[in-house]
């Protein structure tokens, strides 16, 4: 069983259910019209282009390419995670990327390779998808556990810097606050997973199921997909962190105070 | 043993030292005195390597102080001060956190140890098991000193260490510091008690000088 199709025609109709907020919006005065239609807007055009990108990406389906646009992807997702933190973008570009890239492409090729089975490894189909998924989904965990780690050492630096003084390293100083930080980072996550399948099914099974798969496989790549975004999400906040402490902490031990964007 | 060398500082645009020779011998009692936010705490700062000076040196046993030789400065000098931040957890899960350092292996934490620091200190031994945060200011303080006993450390910056506890507590902590011939001590308080100590050597920081 095929998608059934929509046409253009079809699609507008969804877009007539807008009216029903833009009237709530003013008869309520909520102000939101403008920033929910700018949205919706934006959200319309950047889907749409994507859209036929991917066609055309699927079509070539060239290995090179393919690996090239989920580079793009990657520095997009990037950029986002340390512009939304606090840390200044300069400083530890380089050791995210690093990071961000070797949790998911060790995942991905994981998954194509021994779970999917692909007899294409870089299929663009799996790759763009399941990458664009883990990256996603990952990507606010590795917002909140570096900007949760290196902010909450400036917090607590009296502390911090009396545990220096009572002879410990600079790891073992700052490991209550790692490990808090990559709990929080992947709180989310865990009661997502929790939860997962009796409150609502989640995105990439209604997916699956809609392109026409049986739920018992939709459930498959569900399993699959959950778990790697556990681990790659684990694996990029741990490495984000491991790998910027050069650049955010002094030969001293102490937290550079020039790391902060405010 | 510790020597400030021509310690020039700023921070934020206001100027902290400038210019500043201090030397402090093993074995003396020195007590900082001088108005508050003149910077008695950024010395012990810059003793630790928290603080690095805009110029001048800070020498510890004839070493100077610089990012290398600050990790074995740290396993010899305690710092201890008022708003002494132990961890949220149970006083003994502290000390557990410290004695797992590894450079701590090897002392001793043993409960005999801590019962007997306790004891001399006032505190009934059921503190332990209670959360830091439970804990009152002078309690708190205690702890740390008791921590610092345990690292067997022999010199020692003092900010304010007594600022908690009660009329009997601090000539009994000022003594037990000032009174000990193989230790360095380094003591900021306002508190009179710590100046009356016979032994001490009062450095005025406002006048950059050795009161007699």
């Amino acid at each position: 069983m095929e998608t059934i199709d929509i046409s253009i025609f079809s699609l507008s109709l969804v877009f007539l259910l807008l009216i029903i907020p833009v009237l709530m919006s003013s008869v309520y005065k909520l102000n939101m019209i403008k920033s929910m239609l700018f949205s919706v807007a934006r959200m319309s055009v950047q889907l749409f282009l994507i859209g036929i990108f991917l066609k055309y990406l699927f079509l070539w389906n060239n290995a090179l390419i393919n690996i090239a646009w989920l580079f793009v992807m990657i520095l997009v997702a990037v950029f986002s995670a340390i512009g939304s933190s606090s840390i200044k973008t300069g400083k530890v570009l380089l050791p995210v990327l690093i990071s961000f890239s070797a949790a998911t492409f060790i995942i991905l090729l994981y998954l194509n390779i021994f779970v999917i089975r692909l007899d294409r490894i870089f299929d663009a189909r799996y790759l763009i998808v399941l990458g664009g998924m883990l990256l996603g989904n990952s990507l606010r965990g590795n917002i909140v556990g570096i900007e949760s780690f290196y902010k909450s050492i400036r917090k607590d630096s009296k502390r911090y810097l009396y545990s220096l003084s009572l002879g410990a390293s600079q790891h073992e100083a700052y490991l209550p606050y790692l490990r808090e930080s990559v709990q929080l980072a992947l709180k989310p996550t865990i009661a997502a997973m929790a939860t997962m399948g009796i409150v609502a099914l989640p995105g990439m099974m209604t997916g699956t199921i809609l392109g026409g798969a049986d739920p018992q496989l939709a459930i498959k790549y569900q399993i699959m997909i959950m778990i790697a975004i556990l681990v790659s999400t684990i694996i990029s906040v741990l490495l984000n962190i491991v790998m910027t402490l050069k650049v955010c902490f002094t030969k001293y031990g102490t937290l550079r105070n020039d790391i902060f964007t405010k | 043993m510790i020597k400030f060398d021509k310690i020039s500082l700023s921070f934020d645009g206001k100027e902290i030292f400038s210019g500043l020779d201090l030397e402090i011998g093993a074995g003396e009692k020195v007590v900082l005195s001088g108005r508050s936010g003149i910077g008695k705490s950024s010395l012990f700062g810059l003793v630790l390597g928290f603080v690095v000076p805009d110029s001048g040196s800070v020498f510890f046993e004839g070493v100077r102080v610089d990012e290398k030789s600050v990790w074995d400065l740290r396993r010899k000098v305690s710092y201890i001060d008022q708003d002494v931040s132990a961890g949220y957890g149970k006083v003994s899960d502290w000390l557990s956190f410290v004695w797992d350092f590894k450079a701590n292996q090897g002392l001793d934490f043993g409960s005999e140890r801590i019962f007997g620091l306790m004891d001399l200190f006032g505190m009934k031994h059921d503190l332990l098991d209670k959360s830091v945060s439970e804990l009152s200011g002078g309690e708190r303080q205690r702890i740390a000193i008791i921590v610092s006993q345990l690292l067997n450390r022999k010199v020692y910056l003092l900010d304010e260490v007594t600022s908690a506890l009660d009329k009997v507590l601090k000539p009994k902590v000022v003594a037990f510091f000032m009174e000990n011939p193989d230790w360095t001590v380094i003591s900021v308080s306002h508190d009179p008690v710590w100046l009356e100590s016979g032994n001490a050597k009062v450095f005025d920081l406002e006048a950059m000088e050795w009161k007699l």
